[in-house]
């Protein structure tokens, strides 16, 4: 999978979550779902379960520890789903 | 240290399914969970415990820099509707909790006694950041005094620390 296209379909996840649309469309890596996209922190939890869903792959509390931004979400996506790939 | 939550009910009954499958457990711990279950009003729990850990939180981000999403970490200790305290790595926060019909609002403190010197601001407050920490800075005294700040829906409040001096005769 390439990053674009992860960035893609991040921005569908976290699209119902976001009240800045401004930083919404100009959405980069170094985008912050708190800061930037004033995400709020209840619906974190909604990003985080969309994408386990979405990815059928399980965020465990130490990666949600760090799921405040595009890359980090990003990062998390590859890694568990390399993880899915070792495993099966 | 001092940090605020407030949440909109109405507005959180909107934006959040608190039912979703996963929703709790990625949140709260079995303890926090067995409050939820067993209260009157589930939902009212869920954004009491909510907001505790939220205020919490502020404070233990600005202790330690520690900025990341970690609601686990933050347990609460329930010890009435509107009293508690949060523990978070080492870290004990005491919480004072008012729920309303359209809003739950929790203040925490690092100290307790600091609950009795919390002085609420309004909005048109000239609030200074730096480094991302809200703070203002008193007209004569020039004293720079901790704020937080917490909107939600229709809600905005705002506090900071009264350090009442003692008075020497």
């Amino acid at each position: 999978m390439n990053k674009e296209q992860t960035i893609e379909e991040l921005k569908n996840i976290v699209k119902p979550y976001i009240a800045n649309q401004e930083a919404f469309e100009t959405l980069t890596e170094e985008t912050d779902f708190i800061n930037d996209l004033k995400i709020n922190s209840a619906n974190l939890v909604d990003v985080i379960l969309d994408i386990e869903e979405k990815y059928n792959i399980i965020i465990d509390n130490e990666s949600m520890e760090r799921m405040i931004n595009v890359k980090a979400a990003m990062q998390i996506i590859e890694s568990k789903l390399s993880e899915k790939k070792i495993d099966s | 240290m001092i940090g605020n939550d407030i949440v909109d009910l109405a507005l959180a009954k909107k934006e959040s399914n608190w039912q979703r499958k996963g929703f709790l457990d990625k949140i709260f711990t079995q303890k926090e969970q067995l409050l939820i279950v067993n209260a009157d009003n589930p939902e009212v729990m869920v954004w009491n415990l909510w907001t505790r850990k939220e205020a919490a939180y502020k404070i233990y981000n600005r202790q330690t820099n520690i900025r990341g999403y970690f609601p686990l970490q933050l347990e609460c200790f329930y010890e009435s509707e509107t009293l508690g305290t949060v523990y978070c790595n080492g870290n004990n926060y005491h919480t004072e909790t008012k729920i309303s019909e359209d809003n739950i609002y929790t203040i925490a403190v690092a100290e307790k006694e600091y609950l009795l010197q919390i002085k609420h601001i309004n909005s048109v407050t000239k609030i200074t950041k730096k480094n991302g920490i809200p703070f203002i800075i008193e007209e004569f005294t020039e004293i720079k005094k901790p704020v937080s700040i917490s909107h939600h829906g229709r809600f905005w409040k705002g506090i900071t620390l009264e350090f009442n001096n003692p008075i020497i005769i």
